[in-house]
């Protein structure tokens, strides 16, 4: 998972790209990044074109970074669902707790 | 009249990637296998034998409709090559076309009729050949008499190719809405737009919202909501909190708490939207999300339980044990064999001694209602090899063989088996599907019932381990 600080629309916003699977195997790395990722900036998207399928761990964990995101008054915005993990945010309703976009320039637009 | 119904694997072959280990002719429509439509129309057309002929296996079709009985016909079953044409077809079916008219059906489509018509009398004023076709199939006659009636402008009949997810979802969900429908399905239909199965345990506090349909042996928890649009397989359970709306789930699926499924199809752990026709695999089993793992502290009480359980059974049974075994050992009817089993979902195999009991004789039938054969197992529970009771163990083959994947994270094999105490028939499909209920929902006190049940249940069994 790549991190990069964009602040081109005046706002500093923390863009996260994930990558391949996100399950119970790299969880607990994505809740240690995002836990330093957050000594930077509030306000994140996570990019998921590249992401190819989650879990219910892997949901969970993004589902943590939210909360941790919102604790601290900041918000976490999701873009590039593919299909599958679309199905995914669905069946479990996840979908009715982030702001998903169809891609990274719309969300930050939407800061 | 007879009927004789063409299928070939290239109409089909799309569907074994999306339901692996489901017969194309046994694919369920509504809760109803494909091949039952296509029998019942034969029925209604007057015929009085059924032959399925295909290139692919047929197997799974003869296992489950057998010579017909059921319906009244005689249904038999051939092979063809993928090559052959109608006229072969028919040529190499001489003996059962020969002499009676016979009705064709050829390809994989589904026939949308009206119980309510009177096809016998319409078939039989039609003439040879083909009076119904689409893209996908036809219908047709043979060696019917030359047409004496008036010309029937529409024959009353339509036929669907089933070539893809969508039309499939689309039929199911179309035959659904009707009111009183007219295709006989299964389950009670007391109201309109609603048929529900045998054993179906509904909660309270859940909603069912028609049309709807449930099949047999379905349990539906808490604050669910099962419609509009729902069709629910045998063999399902919902867990609490869901939402299935515009759905199918087939047989032997597990939808986890809190999940809304909408217009979607769920089979086992592959979720499939119709429209796209993408499915995806959960890696939580049987869309098993939202299921809390039993704790360690938690699982060593349960062992303790089942420890105490184990020695009460084994105090018994000590006695029997010693005076019954020798006998029946003298007598060739206690056979003790060495298998390897899967015990826990950590897939580690273990050696275990099992006992076959022949129950010929009052003493061997005594000793095997009694679950003599399972008396030397009880040891195993003090050693934590098996649980009192769990699933029915599994035999271990060769690492990379089928069974290695088809163990699951909530497979625990036990002395006895959950599907033992609830007395279900021990096929796979419902084995599974109570055991996995029992491994989410059990709790040691429950476990100390069900071993009784199971215990008792066993008087009456003929089989052993």
């Amino acid at each position: 998972m790549n991190f990069h600080v964009d602040a081109s629309t005046g706002k500093t916003l923390g863009l996260v790209e994930l990558s391949g699977r996100l399950d119970a195997a790299n969880r607990s790395e994505l809740l240690k990044s995002f836990a330093l990722w957050q000594q930077q900036v509030d306000l994140f998207i996570f990019n998921c074109t590249k992401l190819d399928m989650i879990d219910s761990s892997g949901l969970g964990a993004i589902v943590a970074c939210l909360r941790k995101a919102l604790e601290r008054n900041g918000d976490l915005k999701l873009a590039g669902l593919n299909p599958k993990v679309s199905m995914v945010f669905e069946l479990t309703k996840a979908n009715k707790l982030f702001s998903i976009f169809p891609d990274t320039g719309s969300a930050i637009q939407s800061f | 009249m007879k009927t004789l119904i063409i299928v070939k694997e290239k109409d089909y072959e799309w569907l074994g990637p999306v339901f692996p280990g489901i017969h194309p002719l046994l694919l369920p429509i509504c809760n109803k296998p494909f091949a039952e439509f296509l029998i019942d129309f034969s029925v209604l057309a007057g015929s009085e034998a059924i032959r399925f002929v295909s290139d692919g296996p047929l197997g799974d079709v003869e296992q489950y409709c057998e010579n017909g009985n059921r319906w009244g016909i005689a249904i038999s079953y051939g092979s063809i090559l993928e090559n052959d044409d109608l006229q072969m077809i028919i040529e190499k079916n001489q003996r059962y076309c020969v002499e009676e008219k016979v009705l064709i059906v050829s390809g994989y489509v589904f026939i949308q009729y009206d119980r309510q018509h009177d096809y016998k009398t319409l078939l039989a004023s039609l003439p040879d050949g083909e009076f119904l076709s689409s893209n996908h199939g036809s219908l047709r006659l043979r060696g019917a008499r030359p047409a004496v009636h008036e010309t029937i402008d529409r024959v009353p009949l339509s036929l669907t190719g089933l070539d893809s997810l969508d039309v499939y979802y689309r039929l199911s969900m179309e035959i659904l809405s009707y009111a009183s429908s007219p295709y006989v399905l299964p389950g009670y239909n007391n109201e309109e737009y609603c048929h529900i199965g045998r054993n179906v345990v509904i909660s309270k506090s859940s909603e069912i919202r028609k049309p709807v349909m449930i099949g047999n042996n379905v349990q539906i928890f808490e604050g669910s909501i099962l419609g509009p649009g729902a069709v629910i397989g045998s063999n399902v359970i919902i867990d609490r909190e869901c939402t299935v709306t515009d759905s199918i789930v087939l047989e032997n699926t597990y939808i986890g708490e809190h999940l809304e499924v909408q217009n979607r199809i769920a089979a086992g752990n592959i979720l499939i939207d119709p429209e796209s026709g993408i499915s995806i695999v959960m890696d939580d089993p049987h869309l098993l999300a939202g299921i809390k793992k039993t704790g360690s502290g938690k699982k060593v009480f349960q062992s303790f339980v089942h420890s105490i359980a184990a020695l009460f059974l084994i105090a018994l049974l000590l006695i029997p044990f010693l005076l019954l075994s020798p006998i029946l050992i003298l007598q060739g009817k206690w056979k003790r064999s060495k298998n390897s089993y899967y015990t826990s979902g950590a897939r580690k195999p273990v050696t275990l001694t099992t006992t076959t009991i022949e129950r010929k004789g009052i003493l061997s039938t005594l000793a095997g209602a009694i679950s003599l054969d399972r008396f030397t197992l009880l040891f195993s529970v003090f050693a934590g090899k098996l649980a009192l009771i769990g699933s029915l163990p599994v035999v271990a083959r060769h690492a990379g063989s089928m069974d290695l994947n088809t163990i699951e994270s909530w497979y625990h094999a036990g002395v006895f088996s959950y599907a033992e105490a609830e007395d279900w028939p021990v096929n796979g499909g419902d084995t599974a599907i109570v055991e996995r209920y029992f491994a989410v929902h059990g709790n040691p006190f429950l476990d100390i019932s069900m071993t009784i049940k199971a215990f008792f249940n066993r008087i009456h069994e003929t089989k052993t381990l």
